[in-house]
């Protein structure tokens, strides 16, 4: 006669969050591999944007660049238009796998969250969710504000054509507006604190056992980086609100 | 004065194999029938904890394809308290030239053992002790290794060659977890049922055999049995009978004393051995004492102020006012002499007003040669957790003071009597590990006991157990329905009861700690007559009062930590009284075992080999009434010779 | 010292559970937290009423039996330290200690802060080991594994699975545990042949009963042995490497 359980206890049937084949680890490997492409095309962005510097002409003239890249091979906005369906597709992914791995951590922590974190890694992985929630608004709100020119944008938006762009007064007109300038501002504090984390933990995620030396380097790099990002960026609506570039 | 009441049985014989010891398990072996691979899993048998001989014997088992059913009173298969085994793992592999050998390895055991075991057992031990390691390797235990790739050793108590293999301070742990995780493996293949939080409170006997067990499910205290074809007790020692000792706090003898209860025999009882580096008690709130590994002593020193009741800081002692007493009196052996001496010359010391510390109750180990010669790099590498444990526990740094330490009871020498198939007297019951009695004699060295619970579990339980199953092919085993299964959860259900219904008020670890006291002060260290006496007569005061004055809260049919404390208490007092009986009955010294009647005029131990060369296996007679039987021991390979240390 | 204990009192898995205020008077900086549960206990035995239930054995922070929450800190507030040896000196005198359980939702209560932890078993039974039999293991000598390379493996084998880690984990996830098992048993040449399946039956497994790593770093701090945090980038390593080599057990 028997008497308990055969196998070390019996598993609570778990709700399924997500797909089955979407693993934790392939979920988190697709998070760190577009968290890659966001951190460089971030940081390239923002080396776009410090050219508001050099004047009107340089800054535009990148914009219409970007949108002549590769012609003839590619219609004109061709390069472009490939560029936001693999950032869509990135972003897609991203949030798609976020929101997975969040419901499964809440649902596979139960019901007395984890009080009394300690440091600053885990206030930023913990913020992550919430981080990137803002993130995503500020993307729609930037794309709405600078890119399609609609909704939040400035009444006198301006598109660009082949002749020329004017991404330059655009973005002046945006920034003039103190409540905008300072949303901006606060964004990219956010995108510091998301990319700090995320950064890091992209290391981890790609399976790179490090020792603690290592780990603490990597740490100081992805904080670095996205400090360089943040700070390059906030100057600019600064600058524009200060009437030193206008 | 109490009357104890102890009559004669007749001799038993441990049936080992005539003829020279040495080569007795190989034809052992020879002789045992075998169970073939398409019948083995008709047989059921079960295998009670998961330590380093119940996973080890439970997954041998499995692995050949017997139908396993093996049981802890744990959360998990990992938690047995072999895991807290800190020094190392001895091997007779020989293969450095410090020139030891299978000969020299069962010497030191058995003289170790102050010739109070068997011979033969101990040269299956040194036989197998080889494939020990290499088994245990193999399934993940990360042993320590030299820079060129090799096992590394080390040297230990009692013994002048370096044998012990280990890894860090955690030697059981690695070897305990990796235990645990065969055993999972066949948990998950299927040969394997494992009971979690399953307590065994009896053994089911019919017809003179063991058919199975009862036991109390920890979690829903529903009471049930399993019977089988045989059954395997792998359920630790009962050092904890001294509350305050090296143990878990969880390790009891219930199991073994049940077994007793339905007339297994249970030998030398009275061999317990104090481990010298036990941190010493500091307060009366102190659960336990911890142990620290043995190991320490390859390059701590021990020593005392020279002058009693010295209170200078331990730095502030000049050199010259240092009495090392193990390095004085045993100059050949020094700081590794075997741990009953160590801890006897420890008790020595501390009784006559040289002890340190607060309380005046312990010795220093003192690592500031050791720091001076090797650097703290080394030292830490071999001792880093050690050090650490004791920082946390005490808030001293060894690096910087002494280490305190005291004798504290550690290891049970003795448990049921087994003979050389690792059965006992009652067919059908095997035993494994500290549960039972076997290779240690009257002390056991240090590292033989992972060695000893590796070599019962892997390698020689799963030979012995298939050539009684062999015996029963064909049998099923006993119907559940059974009148004796019936009797025996009753049995088990009226225990429960009567403690639960006893509504008295003082709570179980007040009678386990009064216990405690009287054991160290009757039955310690060192023993005699009228002190082991009064002992006896307290116990069964004590034992009285239990059964008027206890309370358990609760009832019997929840997860009661107090009704589970409460019954291995009850089984304590019996234990108790069993050993005091042991020690006076035995009018010898040997070993662990030291009567103050009879010792030298230096004060070593006096062995009596004329009248007690042999093994006392008690009997349970009614009404506390004690018969005691005698295997007589005889040695071909090893010479009796006194024990000299010096 | 004058504590008071706020502890968690659950009478079975089935029942709600609730906090239970004790004062708590004579209390010693030298007792362990453990020691502190017994002195209050012994009162309230004393006074008949049912004492707190809670796991402990060998109080010498080896056999990962015991795990207490204090004060939202799994097994204490000294980092890296089981509860059986966090002392009370941590604490002023006072201080309002809340004792929880471990918790997860892969931790059922049992009774008050004893949970069920079988879950870790699972992963263990799902690849835990190396497949080798009583008696068949190659000479331990024959195998050459450098000093550096068994320490390592020895730097992981340390956990000794009390489910703090999980505790810790604001996610609920199992990757230190899982990965000191993968990590150990890959840096040895034993737990070779059967790498990646175990990898990939391993990872299978957590999934099964624990939340996804999102690097907090929280595992490692509370760590009893401390495992480094390395081990949850093992997991992520051992499933990637299992992922390329598809077919093969190694």
């Amino acid at each position: 006669m028997s008497t308990t359980s055969v196998r070390a206890g019996t598993r609570t049937p778990q709700k399924q969050i997500g797909p089955r084949w979407l693993s934790n680890v392939l979920a988190k490997y697709i998070m760190a591999f577009t968290g890659i492409v966001f951190g460089v095309f971030v940081l390239v962005h923002m080396f776009g944007n410090l050219k508001v510097y050099l004047g009107p002409e340089h800054f535009n003239d990148y914009a219409l660049w970007l949108r002549t890249l590769l012609e003839p091979l590619l219609p004109y906005e061709g390069f472009l238009w490939l560029f936001r369906l693999f950032l869509l597709a990135c972003l897609a992914g991203h949030v798609y796998c976020a929101w997975v791995i969040s419901a499964r951590a809440k649902a596979r922590r139960g019901k007395f969250a984890r009080k009394g974190l300690h440091g600053f890694s885990s206030f930023t992985a913990r913020t992550m969710p919430v981080t990137g929630i803002v993130l995503l608004l500020f993307i729609i709100f930037h794309l709405l504000d600078l890119t399609a020119g609609i909704g939040v944008a400035t009444e006198n938006f301006q598109h660009g054509s082949e002749a020329g762009s004017f991404a330059y007064q655009n973005l002046i007109a945006s920034f003039s507006r103190p409540a905008v300038a300072i949303f901006y501002l606060l964004a990219m504090v956010i995108l510091f604190l998301h990319l700090a984390h995320g950064l890091y933990a992209t290391v981890n995620d790609f399976g790179i056992t490090l020792g603690q030396k290592a780990r603490s380097t990597v740490m100081l790099l992805s904080g670095l980086f996205a400090l360089v990002v943040m700070l390059g960026n906030i100057t600019i609506p600064i600058a524009v609100l200060t009437g030193l570039v206008s | 004065m109490a009357d104890i009441n102890i009559s004669y049985g007749e001799d038993i014989s441990g049936h080992v194999p005539e003829g020279d010891p040495a080569t007795a398990w190989e034809r052992r072996r020879d002789d045992y029938k075998l169970v073939s691979p398409l019948n083995r899993r008709k047989f059921k048998v079960i295998v009670v904890g998961t330590g380093l001989a119940g996973a080890g014997c439970a997954a041998a088992l499995g692995e050949l394809g017997y139908n396993v059913s093996s049981y802890t009173f744990h959360d998990s298969s990992r938690r047995a308290h072999s895991v807290a085994a800190q020094g190392g793992i001895n091997s007779a592999r020989a293969r450095k030239v410090d020139n030891d050998s299978i000969h020299r390895f069962v010497k030191d055991t058995v003289k170790g053992g102050d010739f109070r075991g068997r011979e033969a057992d101990a040269f299956r031990l040194a036989e197998e002790s080889v494939r020990v390691i290499d088994h245990m390797n193999g399934i993940g235990a990360p042993f320590a290794r030299e820079y060129g790739g090799e096992l590394t050793t080390r040297s230990f108590g009692g013994v002048q060659v370096s044998r012990t293999y280990y890894t860090r301070g955690q030697t059981g742990q690695q070897l305990q977890v990796s235990a645990h995780r065969a055993l999972q493996r066949q948990v998950a293949a299927g040969t394997v049922n494992l009971h979690t939080h399953e307590e065994m409170l009896d053994l089911i006997v019919k017809d003179g055999r063991a058919v199975g067990i009862v036991t109390r499910n920890l979690r829903t205290g529903k009471i049930s049995a399993e019977t089988a074809h045989a059954v395997v007790l792998a359920t630790g020692g009962y050092g904890n009978v001294f509350h305050k000792s090296t143990l878990a706090k969880n390790s009891n003898c219930t199991a073994a004393w049940r077994a007793h209860r339905r007339g297994a025999y249970f030998a030398s009882p009275a061999y317990i051995q104090f481990h010298p580096t036990a941190l010493p008690i500091s307060s009366k709130f102190q659960s336990k004492t911890t142990l620290m590994s043995e190991s320490l002593r390859n390059d701590g020193r021990i020593w005392v102020p020279l002058t009693a009741g010295d209170t200078r800081a331990a730095n502030d002692i000049p050199e010259n006012e240092r009495d090392y007493y193990l390095e004085r009196k045993y100059p050949a052996f020094a700081n590794l002499t075997p741990r009953d001496i160590a801890s006897r010359a420890a008790r020595e010391q501390i009784e006559a007003g040289h002890g340190v510390g607060p309380l005046k109750n312990s010795v220093y180990l003192d690592f500031r040669d050791a720091k001076e010669r090797l650097g703290v790099k080394v030292l830490d590498e071999r001792y880093g957790n050690l050090f650490e444990m004791y920082r946390d526990a005490t808030g001293e740094d060894p690096h910087e003071v002494p280490m305190r330490i005291a004798p504290g009871a550690h290891f049970a020498m003795g448990g049921l009597w087994t003979d050389y198939d690792q059965m006992s007297n009652i067919p059908g019951l095997f035993v494994g590990g500290e549960a039972g009695w076997a290779y240690h004699g009257a002390n056991r060295l240090g590292a033989n006991s992972l060695l000893s619970a590796c070599v019962d579990g892997w390698f020689t339980l799963p030979y012995s157990v298939p050539h009684y199953l062999a015996e029963h092919l064909g049998e099923a085993p006993v119907d559940v329905a059974d009148d004796v299964v019936v009797q025996t959860l009753a049995d088990v259900q009226e225990r429960i009861d009567r403690l639960m219904n006893i509504r008295g008020t003082v709570p179980t670890d007040h009678f386990h700690a009064r216990l405690g006291e009287i054991l160290y002060e009757g039955c310690g260290v060192s023993r005699n007559d009228s002190k082991l006496r009064r002992a006896i007569e307290e116990i069964r005061e004590l034992r009285d009062e239990f059964y008027r004055e206890l309370f358990v809260p609760g009832t019997g049919e929840q997860f009661n930590q107090e009704l589970e404390r409460a019954g291995r208490v009850e089984d304590y007092l019996e234990l108790a009284e069993l050993m005091c009986v042991d020690a006076l009955d035995r009018k010898e010294s040997a070993g662990a075992h030291f009567r103050e009647e009879f010792q030298t005029d230096d004060g070593e131990a006096q062995r009596n080999d004329e009248e007690w060369c042999f093994v006392s296996a008690w009997e349970m007679g009614p009404d506390y009434s004690h018969i005691r039987h005698a295997e007589p021991l005889t040695f071909e390979a090893i010479e009796l010779q006194t024990r000299n240390y010096k | 010292m004058r504590l008071t204990i706020e502890v968690w009192r659950q009478e079975n898995p089935d029942v709600p559970g609730f906090f239970e205020e004790h004062a708590i008077e004579g209390a010693q900086e030298e007792m362990s937290l453990l020691e502190l549960i017994d002195y209050l206990n012994d009162h309230l035995v004393s006074e008949g009423r049912e004492p707190i239930a809670y796991d402990s054995d060998c109080r010498e922070g080896i056999c990962g039996t015991c795990g207490i929450t204090v004060n939202d800190q799994p097994h204490g507030p000294v980092p890296n330290t089981p509860s059986c040896r966090q002392h009370l000196r941590s604490f002023k005198d006072g201080q309002k200690l809340r004792l929880e359980p471990l918790r997860s939702a892969a931790f059922p209560v049992i009774r008050d802060l004893v949970v069920d932890r079988s879950a870790m078993d699972r992963v263990i039974q799902a690849g835990g080991f190396v497949a080798v039999d009583a008696g068949t293991a190659a000479d331990a000598d024959s195998m050459q594994i450098g000093h550096g390379r068994a320490e390592k493996a020895l730097d992981f084998a340390a956990c000794i699975g009390c489910g703090a880690c999980i505790a810790a984990c604001p996610n609920g996830a199992a990757n230190l545990f899982a990965g000191s098992v993968l990590n150990h048993l890959s840096t040895l040449p034993q737990g070779k042949p059967e790498r990646s399946k175990r990898a990939r039956s391993i990872i299978q497994e957590i999934d099964e009963s624990f939340g996804p790593c999102s690097v907090y770093g929280e595992c490692a701090v509370t760590c009893p042995a401390g495992i480094p945090l390395s081990a949850i980038a093992a997991v992520n390593r051992e499933r990637a490497r299992a992922a390329l080599r598809r077919g093969k057990d190694d």
